[in-house]
């Protein structure tokens, strides 16, 4: 092993953490943690030696999944008009297993909208500071602190409500 | 002044500066209400924190792990038998033939002997004195990878081009070459990943490395202060 994929290896426990609070259940986030390995291995290159990759890598994570939620919806799109009757059946029991394995914390992170949880992952649960979080989104730090406001409320609110 | 959720949040957060936070500090001494506010929101932190935490805890499934643990180049040793310094010895040993043989009857090449210890000289060793890897530009003929401290406190770098890439420690007055392989130029697409210095050379240098690499700040510090010894060796 090299030793860019060792360092890979060591910071797993971090970025499948980072996953979990962005997809909805662990399933999904470690096939989020695989894409994003891919892209990573595939994309080596770019890296500069030197620089920190826990952020490159949170980076490409949060992407992976950007692109993952868009096809989904473009998936969506396509196929329900027609399938609904066989998805609704099919998909009922995963649904009741996966509410059964989720606490309040995931239903409360799974109202967000995904530009609210991603803030929410990163300072939150991953303890970036506001300027490496807006720098590692590409948004403006004003845009971050209301993302993360609007979030909290809502969360606040689903949470102490329970 | 007036506090709203935005600076109790950035006080759960730690966000504030001494001045700011001393204020809100006080005034949320001083308003039972406000502190209740402050309450849901180190709650939320601490419960998010909670929840999520035993994630990183988990052991990684076997399959996220065989992605990076077989990514291995072909013929990276897998179990080594003696130290790798001694087999870089010996590659480096016959590399330097042909390129002195090559090299030195036209223009002088990157790599030449002295006192029986192969050293970097020419371009190489102006971009291994000079060149910041934070700061090289795209098309730089030499690449410098990585820097950092042996354990006997010598800077050390890794290095690609075209022809060569290697592990370069400074020693007396110049770049010792520690190992050397054939350079991206000639080796990419065959078993290497594009770009990356070759892992006979990342091999190296992890071995060789004491600590961690250096920033892009204490790679300047380092490269500014003429390549000095570090004094702290951990």
């Amino acid at each position: 092993m090299q030793a860019f994929e060792r360092e890979l290896l060591t910071l797993l426990p971090r970025l499948r953490r980072f996953a979990r609070a962005l997809a909805r259940d662990a399933a999904d986030a470690d096939d989020l943690i695989q894409a994003a390995l891919e892209r990573a291995l595939r994309a080596q290159a770019q890296w500069t030696p030197g620089t920190r990759l826990d952020s490159w890598m949170m980076r490409i994570v949060r992407n992976c999944w950007i692109d993952e939620i868009r096809s989904r919806v473009r998936r969506a799109r396509t196929f329900v008009p027609e399938e609904e009757g066989a998805l609704v059946g099919a998909d009922t029991h995963r649904d009741i297993e996966r509410k059964v394995e989720m606490n309040d914390v995931d239903r409360a992170m799974n109202h967000l909208s995904s530009d609210q949880r991603e803030v929410i992952a990163l300072v939150l649960v991953e303890g970036l500071a506001y300027r490496e979080a807006a720098e590692l989104l590409d948004i403006p730090i004003g845009t971050l602190t209301s993302r993360l406001t609007r979030g909290r409320q809502a969360l606040a609110q689903m949470l102490e409500a329970a | 002044m007036r506090i709203d959720d935005d600076l109790l949040m950035a006080l759960a957060d730690g966000e504030l500066d001494a001045l700011t936070r001393a204020r809100v500090e006080r005034a949320v001494a001083e308003d039972p209400a406000l502190e209740a506010r402050l309450k849901v929101q180190r709650r939320l932190r601490a419960r998010l924190a909670d929840h999520y935490a035993p994630v990183a805890q988990e052991d990684v499934p076997e399959r996220l792990r065989a992605m990076l643990e077989t990514n291995v180049v072909s013929f990276a040793p897998a179990r080594r038998a003696r130290p790798m310094w001694q087999n870089f010895a010996a590659l480096a040993a016959t590399l330097v033939i042909g390129l002195a043989l090559g090299r030195t009857l036209t223009t002088p090449g990157p790599i030449g002997v002295e006192r029986g210890t192969m050293v970097a000289q020419g371009a190489l060793a102006d971009a291994l004195e000079t060149q910041l890897a934070s700061a090289q530009a795209p098309d730089a003929a030499t690449r410098i990878g990585v820097t950092f401290n042996r354990a006997d406190g010598r800077p050390c770098r890794t290095f690609d081009s075209a022809a060569v890439s290697g592990l370069a420690c400074r020693g007396g007055d110049g770049w010792q070459l520690m190992m050397t392989a054939a350079g991206s130029g000639r080796a990419r697409g065959e078993f290497r990943q594009a770009g990356s210095a070759g892992p006979l050379v990342l091999q190296a240098a992890q071995e060789a490395m004491a600590g961690a690499p250096l920033d892009a700040a204490a790679e300047r510090r380092a490269r500014d202060s003429g390549w000095q010894r570090s004094e702290t060796s951990r």
